[in-house]
């Protein structure tokens, strides 16, 4: 066992983790916070994308010593019901939620663009959001709730 | 599991003597190896914390690149940009965001796969392969190091890569099953210096058409001090295809990929002749 | 009629809940003191199990149970007919569950899953359709029918003679599609436990819950009113959650252990465990008048049901139902049938059947324009079904069939190389 101490949604944690544990698997796991999804485990769907240092990662590919002393924002950190953070008012107004497994995702990639690009172009939208995959194949919406939410970001 | 995480390579060097670990570079690969619990390593050594491993740096004659430099860092880089196109185009289109901020290249040689999407471009740049282990520190073409078996000997860390800065153009291009998050089938990648209006000294390599990507050096004779133009492109071509028949024999993806290569070395030269300014 | 949803735009509520990771989907949802459960799962397309050997299993330390075939006291489940095991003791295709594990983690539960040893006898695997449908080849399924054929659905129309009499030309060509994965987002996961009632709850992601509670019930031997289950956020489906996966595993390993019992596929056990789309093979013979008219198609479809029946039968019917596509033929002989061999099982998956054809019936439309020698817009121009054209299975279409005001909507679009092919 190694201990970590890292930082989840402006929170300290401090976990004594096996090493072979995986980001996703504490995020899950210990820390209760199950809007970080599961869908491939092989870093091929972005289901189980967080932000961490500021970077959209795989939390599926990272163990859990390799986040010891960083800062990690997930799902459960974005916005809420009373302020929800543009981009998820996007996703809900312009209807880019399907079965919702994505979402999470889908939402921490946008988000991360955005506040590194507050004015992306189309094509930039789309590399973004190349790491995340949506099976019911609402593309076209995501992307334009995306855009929605930087142009409500410019007034 | 044991897992360390040392602060400077000499402490990962002498870990690694003492604990047999093995390295953990961006883990993007091992991690899922071990998942698979096809690789149950006895200790891991964590590089992560080692800030002059991810350097990127220009010197007199080099080009220099720290292992643990993330395909994003690369991708992000201006000097990069500049002076090694060939490897800034493959990490723009390795992976996808999320495997590109996590994934290095010292990684992407230690895993060695034979779609490994960085190896391509520093093969065909000239790359020497910096590497270091109890023995000392040492240098070598990366060309030469990827006909080692195995790869590496046990405790040896890469430390990173030296680009010489002799070609002044050099292009990539990759055919995958879709844009983004696709493993490559076949990629190319070519350096050449520019002699007025001929090639000068030239490099191809190519990757996925083999165990592990390979500079071809037929195609470095054909191609190097000719003319730079149609029939040049053309001669490259049919010979780059001769290059993969000859690679693939009688695999099942031979009959594709020796008709896809000519599209993509197509590619692989538009992209270099368009930050040459060649196509005015 | 006014109203506030008819004709304007409502937000779905479900989705603030998933843009904020709130909403619950079923592996989401644990218990304390939970159990594991990890599927072991046939690596061969047809066998036979001679014994299986857990006490390597049952030796590590956190195992609660290894179940295998003896231990399901109805062993059968499926939409149609109940032909498919719940874990098998005769393996019919690759990935059919052979045991199940319960353990303290997931950890434990696989490491003891590959402890597991299974004696086989393995059989001669069938992967051809058309050679699994020969009368002479061993039924997979005797207890359904004689031959490996499932279904055969007949569609007569006309005279096909008459309707070879009148083509001026003809195209006869085979279409030929894969299996095709949902691959939906969320693999499958469940939470089984027995309430304070000891009734069996079942919570999963189902696209088809009163049918899954059918199913358990029968299964366990529980009547149906002592079986609940909930569906949660589904995840994605597509057709491919019509089928039981895990949920009957799981309340068994619930049942048997008196505990709580979590169960989740990896993607590739997802991959190993549900059903596919049809892959199928189509024979074509289409013919047409010189001004452009259909007069004749003769088709024989043949889908791939792989070992269990599933939806085959409804699938193998839509595809029958859909071979003219959306085009008035006077004459008309569809044969369609759904064939059992030892692939992966097929079933439900978005077009049921109808997806198939249509690379069928539009390719054939666009030869025999080029033998025509008019454009593929014109010929279906020609050819569409509208109000009064009578459908192959002798439907009168009365109302709502706007496909040639479709067309031309669309025709400014057509490009001229596009136009000319």
């Amino acid at each position: 066992m190694i201990t970590i101490e890292f930082s989840v949604n402006d929170k300290t944690y401090v976990l004594e983790v096996d090493p072979r544990e995986r980001l996703l698997d504490v995020l899950r796991n210990r820390l209760g916070l199950m809007g970080t999804k599961e869908g491939c485990g092989e870093g091929e769907c972005g289901a189980c994308t967080v932000i961490l240092d500021g970077k959209t990662v795989n939390s599926c590919l990272i163990l859990a010593g390799q986040v010891h002393n960083s800062v990690i924002t997930t799902i459960e950190g974005v916005g809420n019901r009373q302020s929800p953070h543009p981009v998820q008012k996007a996703f809900v107004e312009v209807g880019a939620v399907q079965c919702g497994f994505c979402t999470p995702g889908m939402v921490l990639s946008a988000k991360n663009l955005l506040d590194k690009n507050p004015h992306p172009s189309d094509e930039e939208i789309g590399v973004a959001l190349s790491g995340n995959l949506c099976r019911c194949t609402g593309y076209d919406k995501i992307l334009r709730a995306v855009k929605l939410a930087a142009e409500e970001g410019k007034q | 599991m044991k897992y360390y995480q040392p602060q400077s390579v000499n402490e990962a060097i002498e870990i690694a003597h003492s604990s047999q670990g093995m390295f953990l570079a961006g883990g993007t690969d091992l991690v899922l190896q071990m998942q698979k619990r096809k690789i149950q390593p006895k200790a891991l050594i964590d590089l992560g914390r080692i800030p002059e491993l991810r350097d990127i740096k220009e010197t007199k004659e080099y080009i220099e690149i720290g292992s643990m430099a993330t395909f994003s860092d690369m991708g992000q880089n201006q000097l990069i940009a500049e002076k090694a196109a060939s490897l800034w185009l493959a990490c723009q289109t390795m992976g996808s965001p999320q495997i590109r901020n996590q994934a290095t290249i010292g990684g992407n040689l230690g895993n060695c796969s034979p779609a490994a999407d960085g190896l391509p471009p520093l093969l065909a740049l000239g790359a020497e392969a910096v590497l270091i282990s109890g023995e000392g520190e040492k240098q070598m073409p990366l060309a030469d190091l990827l006909e080692q078996t195995p790869l590496l000997s046990p405790g040896t860390l890469i430390v990173g890569f030296k680009i010489p800065k002799i070609y002044q153009l050099s292009g990539f291009a990759k055919l995958g099953r879709r844009e983004a998050l696709a493993i490559a089938r076949l990629s190319v990648a070519v350096a050449l210096e520019l002699d007025g209006s001929k090639a000068g000294k030239v490099r191809v390599a190519l990757g996925a058409v083999g165990r592990r990507a390979f500079l071809s050096d037929s195609l470095a004779q054909a191609l190097s001090q000719r003319e730079f133009n149609e029939s040049w492109l053309e001669l490259g071509i049919s010979q780059v295809q001769g290059v993969v028949r000859a690679a693939l024999g009688d695999r099942a993806s031979a009959p594709y990929k020796r008709v896809a290569v000519a599209g993509v070395f197509r590619e692989a030269i538009a992209s270099l002749r368009q930050q040459g300014g060649l196509d005015k | 009629m006014k109203t506030d949803v008819v004709g304007s735009r409502v937000l779905r509520e479900d989705s603030w809940g998933k843009v904020f990771g709130q909403t619950k989907f079923p592996a989401d949802v644990n218990l304390p003191n939970q159990l594991y459960g990890v599927v072991v799962r046939s690596p061969h397309p047809h066998a036979r199990i001679l014994s299986i050997n857990s006490e390597e299993a049952m030796k590590l330390a956190g195992v609660a149970a290894v179940l295998t075939a003896k231990d399901v006291p109805h062993n059968s489940h499926g939409v149609l007919f109940r032909d498919q095991p719940v874990i098998a003791d005769y393996v019919r295709m690759v990935g059919d569950p052979v045991a199940v594990v319960g353990a303290e983690t997931m950890e434990i539960a696989r490491e003891a899953a590959e402890r597991i040893r299974v004696d086989y006898e393995i059989l001669p695997p069938i992967f051809d359709p058309e050679e699994a449908m020969k009368p002479e080849v061993p039924s997979l399924h005797p207890e359904l029918q004689p031959t490996n054929v499932l279904y055969h659905l007949p569609i007569r129309r006309g005279s096909l003679e008459e309707g070879w009499v009148k083509s001026d030309v003809v195209v006869e060509q085979v279409y030929k599609t894969p299996h095709v994965d949902h691959a939906f987002l969320q693999p499958e996961a469940v939470l089984a436990y027995l309430d304070e009632r000891g009734h069996m709850v079942v919570q999963t992601a189902t696209q088809y819950a009163h049918y899954d509670r059918g199913e358990i019930a029968h299964a366990l031997g529980f009547r149906y009113s002592q079986v609940q289950v909930k569906t949660l956020a589904v995840g994605g489906a597509f057709g491919g959650r019509e089928d039981i996966s895990l949920q009957i595993i799981a309340a068994l390993l619930a049942l048997k252990t008196q505990r709580a019992v979590k169960m989740e596929n990896t993607r590739e056990e997802s991959f190993y465990s549900h059903s596919k789309r049809h892959p199928m093979t189509m024979y074509y013979k289409t013919g047409a008048a010189r001004d452009g008219k259909l007069v004749a198609l003769q088709a024989k479809i043949i889908g791939d049901a792989g070992a269990y029946a599933s939806w085959s039968v409804n699938v193998l019917r839509k595809s029958a139902v859909h071979a003219t596509g959306p085009y008035a033929i006077p004459n008309v002989e569809i044969d369609s049938f759904a064939v059992f061999t030892n692939n992966p099982f097929t079933g439900a998956m978005r077009g049921f059947g109808a997806a198939q054809t249509v690379l069928a019936y539009e390719s054939q439309m666009d030869l025999l324009a080029k033998k025509l020698g008019i454009s593929p817009l014109e010929i279906r121009l020609r050819n569409c079904f509208q109000v009064g054209s009578i459908t192959a299975t002798g439907q009168e279409l009365t109302s709502s069939v706007p496909l040639d005001q479709c067309l031309a909507k669309i025709a400014p679009y057509f490009r001229s190389e596009v136009e000319t092919l």
